[in-house]
């Protein structure tokens, strides 16, 4: 019971949500306009091609999070999450891989290779000449029709290999990473396993749900899993410094998120007389609050926009970094006299560094630095107090998490807080960033 | 004629003995002129008398715990008395003073002595509560409630009659006299200095950009303590200032340095400064605004910080 708690409490922080696939074989394309026959059908040729991806402790020999995963060649490789063996990749000495097929067999995996930022990885099974799945040639080339019939696969909360049916609903809209949206109901255990057409090909690995949303969930695109697999045949086993490997790949994913990130640049957004940096990036879900109808009455009018990237990245169990936040609050007296005001600013402006997971494990301790900054002595650049706090990765050279807080200085009784986040960014990038968005905060009177 | 005086351990008369005769003896039996209830003094302990010369000594009459004089480590048979000498016969502090005895001059009775430090004390209690009930004022951004005003101030003055009241009970035990307005002064002079270094070190943090005052504010605030402490222990006696200066100054070595320990300690666990980052209005600013050139320059300064934060903690891991 205590296995199973811990597999939904993992699958739940991660929002992921693993889908075993039971294969279905060409065979299975026997009643077209019959879906539940298909179904059957490709349930039925499943079970040597499935698998259930097992992280055990080392020591005692019992499962610590369960997944699944696909034979894809026919010397024993197959395809799963990252996030489903990341134990055993970042502490090889703790963790080891097993698996279990959908037809009885089990035995030990080996680790060959992951792909850290489309959350996939490669296992090297301990047989051979088994029947594989192969990918979709249309979902390859993305000319795969919205509305098509899937079938994903896995174990869903180790209650035995399932077949779960859905709608291919093309790559979800606002996101960096390619996803497929697939409406179908994926439940953690099911991550790494296949979904497949109804004639038997894979278009997509299982990897998360929506939390709070109902059949809501997501696929990594075939063509990733093929990429990787590409990438690492041949591979006998894993680089020896996996953990290594791992910060390389976060840090070149960060890299160009942020490069992404700053060619898409700032556009103006207006905030009472502040004109405001909002990213042009179309991968950011942005939302508005107010104060003005709390009760009770608000001494101040707080209006702010936040706007997050829908970036997060699993990089360990407790460790998901990545979703960079931008935050703007114009804040304007109604009867707070201006000490009052500062009161008010000093709490909105706390500059709270963004890292998630347990802080001496993953992070130095942060440094910071405030002074009054102005980008120009122009009446339409506002002075700034600015606040910026950075925390190193201990594990990953080069990443920091950092936060830039910007508070105007040109008027006693209003004031525009603007808050910049930017979790695993290198140094460079962020000041470049940094000075961007300082310079976009304009005032016009 | 002469004087006997016995005295308490904190060198008080409690007793005094007027001898008019040549010779005076001292001891715990009834056929002394002067008898002594304590255990270690021998049945005739003391004799005083006059000698050739006119000089008044004073002889020991052969008790086994012998007689000292305070200050001299070695027991003394006879000696000529001066009258500032204290005698310790078994556990007893005794003196022994002439009729002509030199004495201070009488000492002038101030005018109209409480006026004075009852106004002062006045003043600075005044001060004291309305110096934080603007900081409460200042620091409230959400529905005005007495109550917030209230339970603060009434915990200032709670917290003052209580501290006071110990030293006052203190002073009483020790020295005889609770000298409550004058604890009660040096309390309020200590809050009122605490209060203003607060502020000063808030505005400080802003309008110079000088955060040092908040960060290190426990060792103002200690050093406050202290000092009020070393004051308030005057007041029950000014014997061995030194001595009180010593423990207080230790104490608050010793304090200031738990606290900064614990502080770094924290920041490692924590990874973060335990302070806020204050904003005020405006108008307060003193230091000129940056080039924001200059301000990322001290920013790219801090990554080298930060890269040996990480290069420590690598050490420190594959040290473990």
């Amino acid at each position: 019971m205590n296995d199973l708690i811990v597999l939904i409490a993992r699958a739940l922080r991660t929002s992921l949500l693993p889908l075993l696939l039971a294969t279905f074989v060409q065979s299975a394309v026997c009643a077209p306009g019959a879906p539940s026959s298909a179904a059957e059908g490709i349930y039925a040729s499943a079970p040597p091609r499935l698998l259930q991806i097992r992280t055990l402790l080392a020591d005692a020999g019992r499962q610590t999070s369960i997944g699944s995963g696909f034979l894809v060649s026919a010397d024993g490789l197959a395809v799963t999450n990252y996030h489903v063996i990341s134990q055993a990749a970042l502490e090889p000495k703790t963790y080891r891989l097993e698996y279990r097929g959908a037809d009885g067999s089990h035995g030990q995996l080996s680790l060959i290779g992951v792909d850290v930022a489309n959350d996939l990885a490669i296992v090297q099974l301990d047989k051979r000449d088994a029947p594989f799945f192969t990918f979709d040639k249309a979902a390859m080339e993305g000319a795969m029709p919205k509305g098509e019939r899937l079938y994903s696969m896995g174990n869903p909360l180790d209650l035995g290999f399932t077949i779960v049916e859905g709608t291919y609903n093309g790559l979800v809209e606002h996101s960096y990473n390619e996803r497929v949206h697939f409406t179908g109901a994926l439940n953690p255990g099911m991550s790494g396993g296949p979904a497949v057409t109804a004639d038997g090909r894979v278009v997509g690995v299982n990897v998360a749900t929506r939390r709070g949303g109902q059949l809501v969930s997501f696929l990594v695109p075939a063509r990733f899993a093929e990429a990787l697999l590409e990438r690492v045949r041949g591979r006998a086993a894993a680089p020896s410094e996996l953990r290594g490997e791992i910060g390389r790949q976060l840090a070149a994913w960060q890299s160009s998120l942020y490069k992404s990130f700053a060619d898409q640049g700032f556009r103006p957004a207006s905030l009472g007389p502040y004109r405001a940096p909002e990213t042009s990036a179309s991968w950011f879900n942005c939302w508005a609050q107010t104060n003005a109808d709390a009760t009770p009455k608000p001494r101040a009018s707080i209006n702010s926009t936040t706007c997050t990237s829908d970036t997060g990245l699993y990089v360990a169990s407790d460790l998901n970094t990545g979703s960079i936040q931008i935050n703007h609050s114009y804040v304007k007296s109604i009867d707070l006299n201006q000490f009052q005001l500062a009161s008010l600013l000093t709490n909105l402006s706390q500059p709270r560094v963004v890292g998630g997971g347990p802080f001496r494990k993953w992070y130095t301790p942060e440094r910071c630095h405030e002074d009054f900054v102005s980008a120009a002595v122009t009446p339409a650049h506002p002075p700034l107090r600015a606040i910026w706090c950075a925390q190193a990765y201990r594990e990953f050279d080069g990443l920091y998490n950092v936060v830039l807080v910007a508070v105007s200085q040109d008027d006693g009784r209003e004031a525009l807080v603007s808050r910049l986040n930017m979790p695993a960014i290198g140094y460079e990038d962020a000041i470049a960033l940094g000075k961007r968005f300082l310079e976009a905060v304009q005032v016009t009177r | 004629m002469i004087w006997v005086e016995i005295l308490s351990r904190h060198r008080e008369v409690t007793a005094r003995f007027r001898i008019a005769a040549s010779e005076a003896r001292i001891g715990r039996g009834y056929d002394n002129d002067v008898i002594v209830d304590d255990p270690y003094v021998a049945a005739n302990h003391l004799r005083i008398f006059r000698d050739e010369a006119g000089q008044w000594i004073t002889e020991d009459t052969g008790s086994a715990n012998g007689t000292f004089i305070d200050g001299v480590r070695t027991r003394q048979s006879r000696f000529a008395i001066d009258g500032k000498q204290l005698i310790r016969i078994g556990q007893t502090l005794v003196r022994i003073r002439e009729a002509n005895y030199a004495i201070d001059p009488e000492r002038l009775a101030p005018s109209d002595r409480p006026a004075l430090p009852v106004a002062l004390a006045a003043g600075l209690a005044a001060t004291v509560l309305g110096l934080s009930a603007l900081t409460i004022w200042l620091g409230q951004t959400s529905e005005p409630r007495a109550s917030s005003y209230l339970t603060a101030l009434l915990g200032i003055i709670g917290a003052l009659l209580v501290w006071t009241g110990l030293w006052a009970l203190l002073s009483r035990i020790f020295s005889g006299r609770s000298r409550f307005l004058r604890n009660l002064l040096i309390a309020l002079a200590g809050i009122l200095a605490l209060t203003v270094y607060n502020e000063f070190a808030r505005y400080c943090a802003f309008a110079i950009n000088w955060p040092s005052g908040i960060i290190y504010q426990y060792a103002a605030a200690w050093t406050v303590l202290a000092a009020i402490c070393f004051l308030h222990l005057r007041e029950i006696g000014p014997a061995r200032l030194w001595l009180k200066g010593a423990i207080v100054t230790t104490v608050l070595a010793t304090a200031i340095a738990a606290q900064t320990l614990q502080q770094s300690e924290a920041f490692s666990d924590f990874g973060r400064q335990n302070t806020t980052r204050l904003l005020m209005p405006p108008a307060l600013r003193v230091v000129p605004v940056k080039q924001e050139d200059n301000f990322f320059r001290d920013i790219a300064g801090l990554k080298a910080r930060l890269d040996a934060d990480r290069g420590k903690a690598a050490a420190g891991k594959a040290g473990r």
